[in-house]
């Protein structure tokens, strides 16, 4: 009897738990302890420069949170004690901390997790209450603005630009979760538990020379101030495998400050924006010209002051009576008449389809976004007064690492190797495959039309005959070109009211080329030249690679064609 | 006739008595069953069961206190860990060429122009061997933002003209001071001495 009552009792119990609210005591079971879900981020990739020196790195991070409703009271010595030790502002700290009527505020993101922890750690020791962390992941730019322009950076959510934008999906990896029963703070032995493992971002490998870079960048902010120039880039490629060690864009930004810059400097202006490349063209029509069997580096050329082509007249870009160059001269005192008067040996259709071949016109796909496929005229565009133009460089737009890819072909006895900024090969968000392992070559002019324009070359940076001596880079043989070119801009989108774009694109040593080196200034404003203001930028910049490389002089001595007849 | 049962019996050679008295099925005596104790079994067999609860108390103790020292141990490989990256980010932040150029600088470095190049093979010095100058340096900082109009007035100068005389009476030595003095007290009062600040730097002199 006694022992069916208490039954009863019992039963009217479970049916109270199970039947009548049994998902409550399933949320306070969870509550007390219960299982936990806690997840595990993915490490986000590294972004390596060419010896595995990290351009963008990922670290454990933190955001330290306070209750304002806790801290108020001793806010004053509170925000002092983390302004102090977390190097933030103290008035936005101490602002954060003395809210009203809230229960949350941000006091610091983004912080190395051991410091972050340190810190709330000692506040709490010193008897401050209401901080805590949370997970945060940092991304640091261990370099601030080298390689910036191509890097990009991450905002708040996710990547923002440059190839942590190209290459997210590689580098992000996925986040993986983990589910455990915990009491009292500690995991419960046998407990119930699933894990979904976390699998990291895969680490991106660039050709990019990280000190290389540096210094490019250095010399190239030096050049385009002391020129009171708008902006400029400078591009180092790897003569023999196509690859970018350097591609430097100024004006530029601190990685890990972007918000600090205007977003026009954010990207890479020698990828994105496409500029005419004047006279360095010269370069890619002569050489097609005698690829083409026409001409000659000894072909007599007669220069008129003068050259009528269209309804325009054809000037150099300084004045003269009629010259008797050769080809080498044409070259050497970069006349826009004897290069027109040249290409007007091209069959119709010729030189378009050599610049093709030198890849003008087509995105070199390296793997930055935004890259322009820069402009060359088709089809029944094409006519005998542009091709004139076109043969000196006007009229034809192009991103720089085209224009360098073009002239290390010259540099590769006539061989095009197609650009790479990925060591390897990687796929970009839209799944096109880039790296050093999809590059390409293919012959655009016989390796006897490349040596002749080599030598031609060789006289841009004589002092007597040509227009770049301070090109030269002391004990090596330099071969290259400089490139004056008229912006268009203004508000009539014409020659006349835009500025100067000048250039120098050259290799060297040139009769074993190491490295192909093209510099470009914008819109210079003092010493505007492309061989007194890109040539020092080249010669610098191509010394530093040549001695960094140890690369010997070869002690072969300089072309000495003759330029004039 | 009547052949009784004990007369047949009785005629019956008494053969074999011995064997057929051994032979006969008598009842087994009740042996006396001696009670055994139950003391030692259920002494096994507590043991044994109170040596399993406590056996698993303990197996139970020990896996709480590896998980205890697992979830310490596992916070404590995330703190190290998390220390590893700071070090290795502060580590990187000192490999920065930048941050390495400008020690360098400050120590007097300069790049070289020219190097030479020994051939070993040859024993031969290769290229154009010039010395490393300090002129031409390159520079390392950006410029400084320019500062807006209002705080970068024009510098104020005002000439004031000195009696043609007043110069002539001092030494030279004695203007070269007045000069150097002149530069020191900085652009607002420059060029605006005359003969009373003259003498007063005069009188100072020696404290410079």
């Amino acid at each position: 009897m006694f022992i069916a009552l208490v039954m009863s009792f019992f039963g009217a119990r479970l049916v109270q738990l199970q039947g009548v609210e049994p998902a409550k005591y399933a949320t306070l079971a969870a509550e007390t302890g219960g299982t936990v879900t806690v997840d595990l981020p993915a490490v986000r990739g590294e972004i390596l420069d060419r010896n595995g020196r990290p351009l963008a790195d990922s670290v454990d991070g933190r955001m330290v949170v306070a209750d304002p409703q806790m801290t108020r009271k001793s806010a004053p010595q509170l925000a002092r004690f983390l302004a102090r030790r977390l190097h933030i502002d103290y008035f936005t700290t101490l602002h954060a901390l003395s809210q009203r009527h809230s229960r949350f505020a941000y006091v610091a993101r983004r912080v190395p997790a051991s410091l972050a922890v340190r810190v709330v750690n000692d506040a709490t020791a010193a008897g401050y209450q209401g901080l805590a962390t949370r997970n945060d992941p940092l991304r640091s730019y261990p370099d601030h603005d080298v390689a910036a322009n191509l890097v990009g950076f991450m905002g708040t959510d996710g990547p923002l630009a440059g190839l942590e934008l190209t290459f997210d999906r590689q580098l992000a990896g996925t986040d993986g979760s983990e589910t455990y029963e915990v009491g009292a703070g500690n995991r419960i032995p046998l407990g119930h538990s699933t894990v979904t493992p976390a699998v990291n971002g895969t680490d991106l490998h660039t050709t990019i020379d990280e000190d290389l870079q540096w210094y490019t960048q250095r010399v190239l902010r030096q050049t385009v101030l002391n020129a009171a120039a708008d902006s400029g880039f400078a591009i180092v490629m790897d003569r023999r495998t196509g690859e970018v060690l350097a591609l430097a864009d100024y004006p530029s930004y601190d990685a890990s400050n972007p918000t600090a810059s205007p977003a026009k400097d954010r990207n890479s202006l020698a990828m994105t924006s496409p500029y005419e490349p004047g006279s360095v063209e010269k370069v890619l029509t002569l050489s097609s010209l005698i690829d083409a069997g026409k001409v000659t580096d000894r072909t007599k050329v007669v220069v008129p002051p003068e050259l009528p082509s269209g309804g325009h007249i054809i000037h150099d870009w300084f004045s003269h009576p009629t010259l008797h160059l050769t080809l080498a001269g044409v070259i050497a005192q970069s006349s826009n008449i004897g290069t027109a008067k040249a290409s007007r040996l091209f069959a119709h259709g010729q030189l378009r389809h050599y610049l093709d071949e030198f890849g003008l016109g087509r995105p070199t796909a390296v793997g930055i976004n935004g890259e322009t496929a820069g402009i060359v005229p088709t089809g029944s565009q094409w006519t005998g007064p542009l091709q004139d133009r076109i043969a000196f460089g006007q009229s034809v737009a192009v991103n720089g690492l085209q224009m360098a890819a073009a002239i290390n072909t010259i540099a590769n006895g006539g061989v095009r190797v197609s650009p790479s900024l990925i060591e390897g090969s990687a796929t970009t968000n839209t799944g096109q495959q880039v790296g050093t392992d999809r590059a390409t070559r293919h012959r655009v002019v016989s390796s006897n039309a490349a040596a002749q324009m080599t030598d031609m070359m060789e006289r841009v940076v004589d002092p007597n005959a040509g227009t770049a001596p301070m090109a030269q880079v002391p004990g090596y043989v330099v071969a290259g070109k400089t490139g004056t070119a008229q912006e268009v801009g203004g508000p009539c989108h014409c020659y006349r009211t835009g500025g100067m774009d000048v250039s120098f694109a050259g290799f060297a040593p040139a009769d074993d080329p190491r490295f192909t080196v093209y510099v470009v200034v914008k819109h210079p404003r003092r010493n505007i030249g492309g061989g007194i203001t890109a040539g020092p930028a080249f010669s610098k910049i191509m010394s530093f690679a040549l001695r960094r490389y140890g690369v010997p002089p070869t002690g072969a001595q300089p072309s000495h064609i003759p330029t004039t007849w | 006739m009547s052949s009784t049962a004990p007369a047949l019996r009785a005629r019956v050679p008494r053969l074999a008595e011995a064997a057929l008295e051994r032979a006969r099925l008598t009842v087994v005596p009740k042996r006396k069953r001696r009670r055994t104790s139950p003391v030692p079994f259920l002494v096994v067999v507590s043991m044994l069961a109170v040596g399993g609860i406590i056996g698993l108390l303990l197996f139970n103790t020990s896996m709480q206190q590896a998980s205890f020292a697992a979830t310490d141990l596992q916070r404590q490989a995330d703190a190290l860990q998390a220390q590893e990256q700071t070090l290795q980010m502060q580590l990187d932040h000192l490999r920065d060429p930048q941050a390495i150029a400008l020690k360098a600088q400050r120590m007097g470095m300069v790049l070289p122009t020219s190097p030479a190049v020994l051939d070993l093979r040859t024993g031969k010095v290769l290229g154009d061997p010039t010395p490393a100058t300090r002129l031409d340096p390159l520079r390392l900082l950006a410029p400084p933002p320019a500062k807006p109009a209002e705080l970068d007035p024009p510098a104020h100068v005002t000439v004031v003209r000195t009696p043609a005389n007043h110069s002539a009476k001092h030494s030279p030595k004695n203007s070269a001071r007045n000069t150097a003095r002149g530069s020191h007290d900085g652009g607002g009062r420059t060029g605006t001495h005359d003969h009373t600040s003259h003498t007063g730097h005069t009188g100072n002199t020696p404290t410079h």
